[in-house]
């Protein structure tokens, strides 16, 4: 599904002729099946939404490729990776990004908008997704009404809501309370086991990694296999 | 995205900033306006010119004024009756009307009344076939027979009338109908100064017809048309030059006037008519009008910066959201389109708000200014002449139109494409 080789990143930080070279990212290679969870860990600075921002095409990488669904996505033009994203990811990030003036019905329909469906059946959609995350109650509340567990929830609605077979999640649960998380990362859980979507979840907690399948940790610009999947 | 979606979608972000969209909108809009009505300003007048020009003449005269061969210049009078001949037989000529006027002092007669007038020579039935119109009576068959002008009745005076009109007194005039009436003519050579008067003869005619009322009330007409057989008589028996003469060539229809005047003045005649005085003044009023859309576009322009500074803020205002939108997959071009269409969408706004005010404008000028103007002069009405200060016709609505929204677009241009350009990773690192 996902394979990522030999990825290597680095930023130019200063002034022009006074620049310096940080690398970031140093030659990751991460290959990632479908209906698998995948969980990267490190520590602040250590370049994971880099590597993620990468992965979903938001930047180019400096040396190395990335290959979605048999796709090189540098290969793309701009207007190409946008359908392209609209197709295949999902994102989930970490301080929600819901758009202010829409409720929660509407920033979860917006996906299906861009897509151009017609409106009574992406209503229907939208209807059954939110009752799928138990936000069937607060569909008409704007973001500045919801909790932070229920934006967090809308934001995940919104990544579900176009059946994009990976879901890129960046930091799902940073800014929810350890309850909060908990009842996120099973809903994670149960989306991956009912409708084997592929995670790839971005995170510095040991708990929520403890989700995946698999884990890596990403220090000083190399990926590491970490351990196996507990029980949540 | 559905356009419907599109549509909504910039509604709402539009309701979000009402206040900034308000008065964005409210600047294009008397952008706008300004443009159309000053521009209906030079629609107006050319209206009121080109309806004046049209009632005032009558439209299918063409006048000859004489001739070229290229070398030497040929008087009306001196042009040879078969060249006259020719013009006659043109396509779309109905008559070519010869009018001489004897070079002598004209005094009308009946009874103990008179009146100044003057002499029109012509022949009767190019008159009729060219459609003259007459108030009452029927057209002259004989020589001894007459016309005259249609206020001749209530001219024609006693001396005590004369003075009593002198005091500004109201006088009547000759009561009944002139017809079958017969008058005295008397002609006296002009002398000049110094010289003493020649002696006046006297002529009796019959009135068979009163020509028809002038188009313009302050007109009046005392004329008296007589047969232009009677030119050579006259010219005799006060030992009097031929007199100027004045050649009027009439076409069937307006549309045709164009074609004769053309062909007329292919072949070296100096003509005059309607459609000459309209085309110079076309020529002149188009300059105006094209002159007063660009000085209201500038207007516009001015307004666009708003409409430029509007879709700048929002577009950094927007930049979170353009970034998440970006990041689920709207491609650059709809991001673009959503921009672009926002600012058309209040060129629009404003171009219809405008329309309909300068409608209404236009309408309390017309119906203001001439009150204003004539209560200045301190007179009360304008002596039936109808003056249009402001007309929008529906090619200025468009044009103004067309400037507004397109410069509309033209100021969003910049601020669209600048959405497009936002870096996602920048703008998701933004703070809510
Ligand atoms: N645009 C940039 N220009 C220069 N340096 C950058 C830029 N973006 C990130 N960096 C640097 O790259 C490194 C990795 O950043 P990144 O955001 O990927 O870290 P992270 O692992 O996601 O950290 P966190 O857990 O705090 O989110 C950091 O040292 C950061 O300073
Ligand atoms: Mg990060």
């Amino acid at each position: 599904m996902i394979k990522i080789k030999d990825l290597q990143h680095h930023f130019k930080i200063g002034k022009k002729g006074n620049e310096r070279h940080v690398p970031v990212l140093k030659g990751v290679t991460l290959e990632v099946g479908k209906g698998e969870i995948v969980a990267i860990l490190g520590k602040s600075g250590s370049g994971k939404s880099t590597l993620l921002h990468i992965l979903a095409g938001f930047m180019s990488p400096e040396t190395g490729s990335v290959v979605v669904n048999g796709q090189e996505t540098a290969a793309l033009k701009e207007s190409q990776q946008a359908s392209f994203r609209l197709e295949n990811f999902g994102f989930i990030f970490q301080n929600f990004q819901l758009m202010p003036g829409l409720s929660a019905f509407e920033n979860v329909e917006l996906p299906l908008k861009i897509k151009g469906m017609a409106e009574a059946e992406r209503k229907m959609k939208v209807q059954k997704l939110l009752e799928k995350v138990g936000l069937e109650e607060v569909a008409g509340h704007y973001p500045n009404e919801l909790s932070g567990g229920q934006q967090q929830r809308v934001s995940i609605a919104r990544a579900l809501i176009t059946d994009a077979p990976i879901i890129l999640a960046d930091e799902p649960t940073g800014s929810l309370d350890s309850e909060t998380e908990k009842e996120i990362l099973l809903l994670i859980q149960s989306l991956n086991k009912k409708l084997g979507l592929t995670f790839v979840i971005i995170t510095h907690d040991e708990e929520v990694a403890a989700v995946a399948d698999r884990q890596y940790r990403l220090h000083d610009g190399e990926l590491v296999k970490g351990e196996q999947r507990h029980a949540v | 995205m559905q356009f419907k979606d599109q549509i909504d979608f910039i509604r709402q972000h539009m309701k979000r900033n009402k206040l900034r969209v308000a008065t964005t909108i409210l600047a294009a809009t008397m952008g706008c306006a300004f443009l159309i009505v000053l521009a209906s300003v030079g629609f107006g007048l050319h209206q009121t010119i080109t309806d004046d020009v049209l009632d005032n003449n009558m439209v299918t005269q063409i006048e000859v004024a004489g001739k070229t061969d290229g070398e030497t210049e040929i008087a009306p009078a001196d042009i040879p009756d078969a060249e006259l001949q020719q013009i006659k037989e043109m396509e779309h000529v109905i008559a070519v009307v010869e009018r001489n006027q004897p070079e002598a002092e004209t005094q009308i007669v009946i009874g103990d009344r008179s009146t100044y007038s003057q002499v029109v020579l012509s022949s009767m039935e190019e008159e009729q076939k060219a459609g003259f119109a007459l108030s009452e009576g029927k057209m002259p068959t004989k020589a001894e027979e007459v016309i005259v002008g249609y206020h001749m009745a209530e001219r024609l005076r006693t001396e005590a009338e004369m003075e009593k009109e002198a005091n500004g007194e109201e006088v009547g005039g000759f009561a009944g109908s002139l017809i079958g009436q017969t008058v005295e003519l008397e002609l006296t050579p002009f002398a000049a100064e110094g010289e003493e008067k020649a002696e006046t003869s006297t002529w009796e005619f019959v009135v068979t017809g009163i020509a028809k009322e002038p188009a313009k009330d302050w007109m009046t007409d005392v004329t008296f048309y007589a047969d232009s057989s009677w030119g050579p008589i006259f010219n005799e028996e006060l030992g009097l030059e031929e007199g100027y003469k004045n050649i009027l060539v009439y076409a069937d229809e307006l549309q045709n006037v164009g074609g004769i005047t053309d062909a007329l003045k292919e072949e070296g005649y100096y003509v005059y008519s309607v459609t000459e005085e309209l085309g110079t003044m076309n020529v002149f009023f188009t300059a105006l009008k094209a002159g007063l859309i660009f000085v209201g576009t500038i207007a516009v322009l001015i307004a666009s910066i708003g409409i430029f500074n509007t879709m700048t803020m929002a577009v950094t205002e927007r930049t979170r959201e353009i970034g998440v939108m970006k990041a689920i997959g709207a491609q650059p071009k709809l991001i673009r389109k959503l921009f672009l269409m926002e600012s058309a969408a209040i060129g629009l706004i404003g171009t219809a708000l405008a329309v309909a005010i300068s409608y209404g404008i236009s309408i309390l000028a017309n119906w203001l200014v001439p009150i204003i103007v004539l209560s200045s002069l301190g007179e009360e009405d304008a002596g039936g002449i109808s003056i249009v200060i402001s007309t929008i016709p529906w090619q200025l609505v468009v044009i103004a139109s067309a400037i507004s929204i397109g410069v509309a677009m033209v100021s969003g241009w910049r601020p669209a494409r600048k959405a497009t350009q936002i870096d996602i990773i920048q703008a998701l690192r933004q703070e809510m």
